[in-house]
């Protein structure tokens, strides 16, 4: 018994000292908002912000928010990656229905290239791409931060052909029996009952499609279109050594995935942890 | 199931024509590209292997190989062993396991633009807490300038992208854990094991084919790491932490060379896919007598 208690023990040492090292960025960064400029470079440096429940503990974030126009960049990238995500629902299980219920030629071989082709870095194929989009005149739009991502759905196709495989012939059967088309067998019985599995989808292309860092630096420029990540990489470029707005607007862009994250953490680790793929 | 002949391909229609503009297309036209001198205003013109022979004959091209080499040399290691630590750490039935496992994934789902300036700022080399530390409590008398020293550059931006990416391998790991059987570990302690023997003897044994996909893509990941290297330094001090990927970036959209860029990426392509060749043929070696 006794030693069960100092396993115990031992363990959770482990775990805290993990957890400090996975947290303490974090907390360093909020804390640093909260700082004036004297605190900010002070040696040694301050643990307890100084500004923390004064009247001027929200300037950062007022600054960076109203003037610096965070507002207006999240507000986008809530945009962007809705429209991606909900696209990336559409067409990811549109084709998981496909794969995991008919049968036909080239199957394994369409969902192999699928699959193979998650392993060509985007650095290879952007060139081009960034080619195509300039002569589609999307340049300074969405359409190339959405569209790209919203077609080849790789992993959510996978996600889904894996779900959809396992739903009972029986519910499948009686529509058949009534006549249903294959369309409505998909849009009435599969998708509604898949409502957990497309949650969990439409999380995870959320948060990649809000990360996402390299197509807005090449396709935006019109400083009202950027999202939240361009917005910051330009305001870090500007704003050098301004530690406490710089941060401010890491916060901004960190804390709605960290919202989305701590209320649907069941969805996204489990989807991630089933299929094992980005 | 019954369905009309086209149907099937009717359902595909948005991910095949998505697979062929967005993953084929422009592979192929990287491909053709790395034989042509190409900026954007002018159409490409062939210049047969020139891009190739150019970048085998620049230094630049070799430090940066160097770079990636040596960043995935650091990066590889520590993702795998700190993952598996935290997965099997998390895979114990204790009180609040549930938070620790929460808590050890969520640098994974934040921006890396956004944790790189936090990053940025504890490397400081004057008033970043890291050095403080390292100073004061360690008594190293002349810490790294790390983002600004060409030999820690490249050891830093791999431990904000181990801190970053290691959460997810963990997630792989934490499934594998739990796909073997408790009564092995039952079994085994009644025949006196211990708990390092059972580590040694039974865990990495059968996480063996779970360590090696785990492996693989933790190697392609670091071949293709960008935003760390792009929020971090840029490429900084003087090209001492350019990796490939980043380098292409550089040479397509700084330099406005996509011929060049396009051969670099043929080359990163080759070695990823190479890798990924190379490690499937040593699998049947590696993994299965072990299962």
């Amino acid at each position: 018994m006794n030693q069960k208690r100092t396993q115990a023990l031992f363990s959770y040492a482990v775990l805290l000292l993990f957890a400090f090292l996975t947290a303490f960025p974090f907390f360093w960064m909020v804390a640093t908002t909260f700082k004036s400029r004297g605190a900010i470079f002070s040696l040694p440096p301050t643990l307890y912000p100084d500004l923390l429940f004064t009247d001027q503990m929200w300037d950062a974030y007022r600054e960076v928010w109203f003037r610096h126009n965070f507002v207006r960049y999240t507000a986008n990238s809530f945009f962007v990656a809705g429209v991606a995500a909900l696209g990336q629902l559409i067409a990811a299980s549109l084709a998981g229905f496909a794969f995991a219920r008919m049968k036909f030629r080239g199957s394994t071989a369409i969902f192999g290239i699928l699959l193979a082709t998650t392993m060509i870095p985007t650095e290879v194929t952007i060139i081009p791409e960034f080619l195509l989009m300039a002569r589609l005149g999307w340049l300074d739009t969405y359409l190339p931060l959405i569209v790209p991502s919203l077609m080849v759905a790789s992993f959510g196709t996978f996600m889904l052909r894996e779900f959809f495989a396992g739903v009972p012939d029986e519910l499948v059967n009686a529509a058949v029996l009534d006549g249903a088309s294959t369309l409505r067998i998909y849009k009435d019985i599969f998708l509604p009952i898949s409502i957990p599995a497309l949650t969990t989808l439409f999380l995870i292309a959320f948060i990649n499609n809000w990360n996402e860092l390299l197509r807005p630096v090449l396709y935006i420029s019109t400083p009202s279109l950027r999202t939240v990540t361009i917005g910051l990489t330009t305001f870090q470029n500007e704003y050098g050594a301004q530690w406490n707005l710089l941060l401010a607007g890491a916060v901004i862009a960190v804390l709605p995935l960290i919202i989305i994250y701590i209320a649907a953490q069941r969805y996204i680790v489990e989807g991630i942890a089933t299929t094992g793929l980005k | 199931m019954k369905h009309g002949k086209l149907t099937p391909y009717l359902f595909l229609l948005p991910t095949v024509i998505g697979l062929i503009i967005f993953r084929l297309g422009p592979t192929a036209v990287a491909f053709y590209a790395s034989f042509t001198r190409w900026n954007i205003r002018t159409p490409p013109q062939s210049v047969g292997m020139s891009n190739y022979a150019e970048l085998v004959a620049s230094p630049t091209f070799w430090l940066v190989f160097r770079n990636t080499i040596v960043f995935t040399l650091i990066f590889v290691p520590g993702v795998m062993v700190i993952s598996l630590l935290m997965a099997v750490m998390v895979n114990q039935r204790l009180r609040g396991i549930a938070f620790f496992r929460g808590l050890y994934f969520m640098p994974y789902i934040t921006a890396m633009v956004a944790v790189a300036m936090v990053w940025r700022w504890i490397f400081a080399t004057r008033f970043g807490i890291l050095n403080y530390v390292l100073s004061d409590f360690f008594n190293i008398a002349n810490p790294p300038a790390w983002l600004a020293d060409k030999t820690w550059v490249l050891p830093a931006l791999a431990i904000v992208a181990i801190w970053k990416q290691a959460g997810f391998q963990m997630l792989i790991f934490l499934a594998g854990l739990q796909g073997i059987p408790a009564n092995l570990y039952e079994a085994s302690a009644i025949d006196g094991a211990t708990r390092r023997h059972q580590f040694f003897q039974i865990t990495l044994p059968l996480l063996s084919p779970i360590t090696f996909f785990v492996l693989v893509i933790t190697i392609i990941e670091a071949f293709k790491t960008f935003e760390v290297t792009y929020t971090m330094t840029g490429g900084g001090p003087n090209n001492a932490s350019t990796t490939l990927a980043y380098f292409i970036y550089q040479n397509a959209f700084s330099f406005g060379r996509m011929g060049y860029a396009s051969a670099l990426a043929v080359i990163l392509m080759l070695v990823v896919g190479f890798t990924t060749y190379l490690s499937f043929r040593l699998k049947d070696r590696m993994v299965e007598y072990a299962l």
